[in-house]
Formats: C-alpha cells, structure tokens, sequence
C-alpha cells in the first residue's frame, strides 16, 4: 500500500511533466507539399526527384531578406512493411538544402541537396530552385517487396537564429510536408 | 506516506532554481543545451511551478482548515504567511515590472536607428568599393578585348599576357562559344582554370557581365565577362574572362561589415521572440521565486508559529491543571530560551503543586482531625466574624443549641437567641462582648446558669478572639458544666455527712445513756408527777437520739467511701426478688425482655436502689386512685436498662434538676437523701440515672448499667 502510493505519485509528476513539456512541442503545420516524386533505380543506387509546393508568407520572405538563412531537412526512411509485426526501417538517411541572401553581394545563394550552390539575384528564381529536389542519391537493395519509401521535409528550426528557436509561440517556422509514402 | 513540507519545498526550489540557471544558458549560449533542452526545461519549470501552485493550493486549504478548526497555532500561522508572502510578492513584483521595462528598452535600443544606418552604409560602401573594382576590371577587360581583337591570332597570347601584366590582372582566359579556352594567362603558372558557368559565358557574349564571387568566405574574386570583336568577322565569337581577387583589406573589411549587417539583420528580425523569451524566462523567474517564497513563508510560518502554538497550548493545559506538559527543545534562539524558561516554570509550578497539594493535604488532614475532634468533644465550639455571623461550629454546639442542622454557618447569633432562649443571656453577653473589644484582644471565661420554664443548665463560656489584618473571629468554646457542677455538689455534701456523722454519731450514745440512767436513777426519787416528766422528757431524749442515730446513719451511708463488690448477678432476678416483698399491694407491673445479660455489680447496693425507688413511687401513689409501678427490664447493646415509673404526683419542675442532691425532697417526711444515695451507688457502678416526669402524671426512672463487664 505504501510502495504502491509512492509509485502513483512518481507517476502522476512524470505524466504532468511530459504532458506540460508535450504542450510546448512543436504544433506542426502542414505547409510543404512533396508532390511528383520519382524514383530512379540504377541497380543499388537510387535517385529521387520531386517537386514542393513550399508558402512562403511575408514573413519568411522578410526573413530571408533580413539575411536568415532557411534550411530544409529532407529525411528519407526505407521502410520494410509487416502485417505482422512493427515497421521495421531499413535505412534512414537526411539530406539539407537551403536558400541565403548575401547583402554584400546581393544575391540569393542556393545550396542544393547534392551540395551544389547557385546565386540569384532575384528571390523567385532562387525559391524556384528550391522547390525541385533533383538527384537526392540513397543506395538499397531491394531484396523484397514490401519496403515503402517515406519521405518528410521540414524546415530545419535548429539552424534558425536562437530567439526563433526557443520561441515555441511562434508557429510562422513549424514548416514541415505531410509524410510522402511510395511503394519501393 | 507524510513527506514534510520544507524538504518537498526544498527540493522544489532547488531544481526550479537549476532548471532556471540551465534555462537562461540555453537563452545565452546556443551551443550549450539545444532549442530542444530549452523546451525541456521550460516545460519542467512550468511543471515545478504548477506543482508548486498546487502544493500552496493544497496547503492554504488544510491552514483554512485548521483555522476554521480553531487549532491552536493556526490563525498565527496564516498571519505569519500573509505577512511573509507580502513582504515576498511585493518587492520581487517591483523588481520583475521594472525589469521587463528595462528589458524591453534595453532590447529596443540595441536596435538603434544610427547603427543601422551605419551597418546599412558600411554595407553599401563596401558594395561602392567592390563596384568601383568591377567597373575599374570592366575598362581594362574591354581595353584588352579590343587590342586582341585587332590583333592577329599568334599575337593573341602575347598580347593578353602583356596586357594583363600591365593591368595587374591575376588571371585571363579567352573562351570561345563551347566553352573551351583559346588563350590563357596567369599570375600563377600552374594555374587550371575552371570552366565557368554557360550562362555565364552567353551573357559575356552579349556584353560585358561582371560576377563577384566568394571563395571560402575569406576572399572576394571579381569575375568579369567581356566579348571580343575581331577584325575578321568571320572568326569565333571569343569571350574574355578575367579573375581578379579584390585586396585582403578591402575584402576582409567588406565581409565583416556583411557579416555584422547580418546577424543585426537577424537580430532586428527575432527581436520580437527576444523579447518574448527574455519575459518568459523572467516570469518563469518571478513565479519561481514567488511561489517559492510563499511555499517557503509556510515552513518559515509553520517553525515561528509551531513553538509558539505549542506554547499556546501547553498554558492551556497548565490552566486545565496539567502541570506535566513540557514542551521539546527548539534550539538555542529566543524562542529556545523561552521554551527553556516555560518549561523551567512549568516544573517550578509543578513542584510548587506537588508542595501546595501537599500542604493541602495535610491542611486537610489537619482540619478533619479537628472536626473529627470537635465534632467529638462534648464542649460546644462556635466561630463567629465581627459581624456576629456563625462561620463554623461543631455538633455539640448545635445539640446543644437544639439546632436541626449540624452545621450552622452563615447564621446571624440574633437567629439563634429567637429559636433558643435558654442560651439568650449568653449570646447577649457575646454581642456585647465583641461590640466593646473589637480592637482589644482580651480572652474571657464566664460561667452561666440558664434557667428557662423548666431548664437550668450551667455552662462555662471561653471567648477567644481571633484577629488578623483585615478581619476579627471570635471563638465561642461553651461547655456544659451542669453536670459538674452537680457532681461538685455532691462531692460537698459527702464531705458535709462524713463531718456530720463524725461530730454527731459519737455524742449520741452518751447522751441516750446519760438519759436512760438519769431515768432510772431518779425515777423512784421524785414524786409521781415529777417522775412522769422525768420519763417523758427522758422518752423523748431518747427518741431524739434515735431519730439523730437514723440520720447520721444514713449521712454516714451517703458519705461511705465507695465500696462496692461486684458479682456476676442477674438484674431481672433481683428485681423479682425486691417485688416478692411489695406483693401485698399488688400495683407492681413488670415486663422484662428475654435473656438479660448478666451484670456485675454490688448485689446488696442494687438491691437497696430499687428498694428505695420503689419506696419512693409508694410515697408518691399515696393519695393516688388507681396507683400503679411499671417496671421495665430491657436488653440493649451492651448495657441493661430499668425503668421504674409510676402514676404519682410526681416531682416538682423546681427541684427535678437537682433531685438527686441531698435534701432536695418534694416528701414531707424523710432525710432527702434517699434519691441521693441512689445517685451514688449507681455512679459507683458506672452507670448511669435520669429521672423525669411522665406527660400526664407521675415519675419515671431510668438506670442504664454495662453489661457483661467486671
């Protein structure tokens, strides 16, 4: 009776502590689309294509204006699909792309997901260019079936100057896509 | 499971004060704990301050609780809180507003328009400074593109390489349409020249197109991109690039001032959350603290309040009489020292108790030895105050004042004189006694015989004065002497018959002798008339003698010195014994109880006793109608009573007091000291004689004698 009182209390403080810290988590808006996605197989290696609806509102425009650099994260997860038994992924691998304006310069400096860089001088052609992921390379090996190929992409917050980050008030920088899911 | 208060305080204040510190470094210093920390620990601060919330919450309910319970300690305790939380809340709210002011203001003036413009003008100079350079490379590119344009194609190299010399170029390369380099010239010999961009080219190829370039982040290499026309029309359509770094000094300044436009950018733009999570961290603060210090202001309270409560209490059940209460140590502090000193008191007070109830005791022992001694003296004992109030008196004193009730306090003396005349000549001289000495301190004894109708008692009175500061008693000590005083008489008489028997017995037989032979010696000598007076007078001589013999001998029996010799005898024997000689008057009744005790006592002396009693009802039944003798024989516990009473005229009230003295007599006839005598022999007998007088008529007396004992 005493130990059992014990532990419901120890209890009852982790589940207020997780649901309290649970509140503050990021409240995820849906605001890049995947879509066009194709898959190119070269017999282990394969390369991934698609295209993003991302909104841009005023203020992440102004954002980027104001120098602050906006990094994606594509996260690509191959995963071995079980009636019965849990998911199991069998290979996760993430990939960054971003977009920076150089004021000395004045120009958009795009970093693709290879690593690429290009420079725009005009915001629309440089947020063109990020909305094509082209080339994203992951080797496997498809020895069965059943894998699925989820694809997410979302703002990276962590790259975000620091006030940003911690201001969890702020919903404007939870951008993330819906999970992408293709049959492999 | 009771976890005290100040440690889950304690513990709470510890970690929302460490949760708080990791808080602010995650604010300060991005790469110690991540966004994601951060949220942790902000979510654990707002856990630790909900739970502080609800442990405060919980904690102002049980302290309602116990006040609205009137435990003792709590309205102190809820004082000591409300006081402790203000002196709390008030100057930590003072310092949080003032502090979001000045951090509101201090964050609002980083961000001042001067140094704006001055980033902004930095930035535009360096960007003047890098167009200068490009506009500068732009004219020395197009003069090159011109000389090789003119020139021949073997003097092309020659040509760029002078030129670009000459102009401090650092590298030239002439590409044609397909991007292939024609011609080359470079600072550096070893120099692999990167095929540029194809838009870049093409742009080129329409005029000239500048591209500034960052290599590294450290240097800034100004690419520019010129056609050049050839006199031969026929000939590729070349492009001229020249790469051209711009000076350390000019692009190292350039780059920092970009850098600081920069992050002042960013900075400008997350100002907003700035300050957000400065004021959020701030409050997160401000509760803390807050909270903290009401949850504390209950363990400071409850440790002020507790001894003090405790204190509280312990004088409540020292009031109730609980003089054992002591209170545990509460350190060395005032509130020790006055714990110390309470229970130093308290053992005082109980030892002081303990003596008291001692003291009390034998007070009490004291005071019921002296009832129990008063209430058995025959002597009647009175307190009175000055104002004749009776404070206290034993059962003798109200016997003998005939008082129902035992006790008899708070009842004015003026009560007792209108229910007991008898005692009014004593009381009056009480009242006078205590109106003229209630300043001296004089003791009086005076003896009083009070007589009412039928009573006469002797009694010797003692007043004792008792005074003190405030107030006077008088003890009143009245002793019953009647008894005494009786018994003085009687001692008197005996002396007076022995006297009497001694002086007058022995001159009586001379003088009857004496008489005797003066008769016969003269009788035959004087003449017949004479000797005829002769035995007269000699006759009654004689006579005299005899009656005056009859008198000193019962003088002489009263006065005997008493000499009794006891036997094992049974009365009622005895008394039927006496009635054997009275049965020719057949008057005498007797009703006995079964078995009677046997008594010892002097067969011959009781004998005489009921003789002369019963003599005396004879005497009394003399003139009677329907005379008769009741005699009554009766067993009591540890005595024999007989009665003997009769129908007579019995004696008179005047003398009945003193019947039993000698010479007291209502008879016409008889020496008196018949009643006397029985008296006497009874008292020798250690028993006891009372005579009275019957309603109706005639005498009754009873005699009480001790059975069983030698």
């Amino acid at each position: 009776m005493h130990y059992s009182k014990k532990i419901s209390i120890i209890l009852i403080i982790i589940i207020g502590a997780l649901l309290i810290t649970d509140s503050l988590h990021d409240t995820e808006e849906n605001e890049i689309l995947i879509k066009d996605v194709v898959i190119n197989s070269t017999e282990g290696l394969k390369k991934i294509n698609f295209n993003q609806e991302i909104n841009f509102n005023p203020i992440v425009m102004k954002a980027i204006d104001r120098g602050i650099p906006l990094s994606f994260k594509v996260t690509l997860r191959v995963v071995e699909i079980s009636d019965i038994w849990p998911n199991k992924t069998r290979l996760n691998k993430v990939g960054y792309y971003q977009i920076e304006y150089k004021s000395l310069r004045k120009v958009y400096k795009i970093r693709d997901i290879n690593g690429n860089s290009y420079e725009y001088k005009y915001i629309d052609e440089a947020v063109q260019k990020i909305l094509k992921v082209e080339n994203f390379e992951f080797t496997f090996i498809n020895d069965y079936e059943n894998y699925e190929l989820w694809l997410n992409v979302a703002l990276d917050r962590k790259k975000l100057p620091k006030p940003l980050q911690v201001n969890y008030f702020d919903t404007t920088w939870y951008m993330t896509s819906n999970k992408s899911i293709h049959k492999l | 499971m009771k976890i005290k208060l100040k440690y889950i305080i304690t513990t709470a204040a510890f970690i929302g004060v460490a949760l708080l510190i990791l808080l602010a470094k995650s604010i300060s210093n991005s790469d110690f704990i991540s966004s994601d920390s951060f949220r942790i620990l902000l979510g654990l601060n707002i856990f630790f301050i909900c739970s502080l919330i609800i442990l405060i919450a919980v904690q102002i309910f049980r302290l309602l609780q116990s006040v609205k319970k009137e435990i003792t300690g709590s309205r102190l305790t809820l004082r000591l809180v409300m006081s402790f939380a203000l002196m709390g809340i008030v100057p930590v709210l003072i310092v949080y507003l003032v502090s979001v002011n000045f951090l509101t203001k201090s964050i609002e003036s980083w961000f001042d328009v001067k140094v704006e413009s001055a980033l902004e003008g930095g930035l535009t100079l360096g960007q003047k400074t890098i167009d200068i350079l490009m506009s500068d490379i732009e004219l020395k590119g197009k003069s090159i593109a011109y000389s090789i344009g003119n020139a021949d194609i073997e003097q092309r190299n020659n040509i760029l390489t002078d030129l670009r010399a000459k102009f401090g170029i650092q590298d030239a390369v002439i590409f044609d349409q397909d991007s292939k380099i024609i011609e080359l010239s470079s600072e550096k010999n070893n120099l692999i020249p990167l095929i540029p961009d194809v838009r870049d080219l093409e742009r080129g190829g329409e005029g000239f197109f500048g591209r500034i370039e960052e290599v590294t982040g450290e240097e800034i290499y100004l690419k520019a991109f010129i056609p050049i026309i050839s006199k031969n029309l026929m000939s590729k359509k070349l492009i001229l690039q020249l790469s051209q770094p711009i000076p350390p000094s000019i692009s190292n300044l350039a780059l920092s001032v970009e850098s600081v436009y920069d992050e002042y950018q960013q900075l400008t733009y997350s100002r907003n959350s700035l300050k957000i999570i400065y004021i959020l961290t701030l409050t997160l603060v401000l509760l803390l603290a807050l909270l903290s210090s009401v949850a504390a202001s209950f363990v400071i309270s409850r440790k002020f309040s507790s001894p003090l409560a405790m204190l509280a209490d312990a004088t409540r059940q020292i009031s109730k009489g609980n003089y054992k209460k002591i209170i545990s140590e509460q350190g060395k502090d005032e509130i020790g020292m006055l714990i110390g000193s309470f229970n130093s008191m308290t053992s005082q007070l109980e030892e002081a108790t303990k003596n008291s109830e001692k003291d009390r005791e034998r007070v009490e022992i004291a005071r019921t030895f002296l009832e129990t001694i008063l209430a058995h003296l025959t002597t009647g004992v009175i307190v009175i105050d000055d104002k004749k109030i009776i404070q206290l008196n034993n059962v003798s004193a109200s016997k003998m004042l005939q008082n129902k009730e035992n006790k008899m306090n708070n009842i004015n003396i003026e009560k007792i004189i209108t229910n007991n005349s008898l005692f009014e000549p004593l009381f009056k001289f009480v009242e006078t006694y205590i109106d003229n000495n209630k300043k001296n301190k004089i003791e009086i004894s005076k003896e009083f015989r009070l007589k009412k109708d039928k009573k006469e008692r002797t009694v010797m009175l003692q007043i004792t004065p008792l005074r003190d500061k405030k107030n006077t008693q008088y003890v009143l000590v009245i002793d019953d002497i009647s008894e005494v005083t009786q018994a003085q008489r009687h001692s008197a008489w005996g002396e007076i018959a022995r006297r009497l028997a001694h002086e007058i017995k022995n001159p009586l037989t001379p003088i009857q002798l004496s008489a005797e032979r003066i008769q016969h010696k003269f009788s035959d000598k004087l003449s017949k008339e004479d000797s005829i007076i002769l035995e007269r007078s000699t006759k009654v001589i004689v006579n005299q003698v005899n009656a005056l013999k009859i008198m000193v001998n019962e003088f002489a029996e009263y006065a005997r010195p008493p000499k009794i010799e006891k036997d094992a005898i049974r009365i009622d024997n005895l008394v039927d014994e006496v009635i054997e000689l009275y049965e020719i008057d057949k008057i005498i009744t007797i009703q006995k109880d079964k078995n009677i005790p046997i008594i010892y006592a002097d067969q011959n002396k009781l004998r005489q006793v009921i003789i002369n009693l019963i003599e005396n009802s004879q005497d009394a039944l003399k003139e009677i109608k329907n005379p008769i003798i009741k005699i009554f024989i009766r067993k009591k516990v540890g005595e024999v009573e007989l009665i003997i009473e009769d129908n007579g005229i019995g004696i008179p009230d005047e003398i009945i007091e003193r019947i039993f003295e000698p010479y007291v007599t209502s008879k016409k006839t008889g020496t008196g000291l018949g009643l006397a005598i029985v008296y006497k022999i009874i008292e020798e007998h250690d028993g006891k004689i009372k005579i009275e007088r019957i309603n109706t008529s005639g005498t009754r007396v009873i005699i009480k004698l001790k059975s069983g004992e030698r």
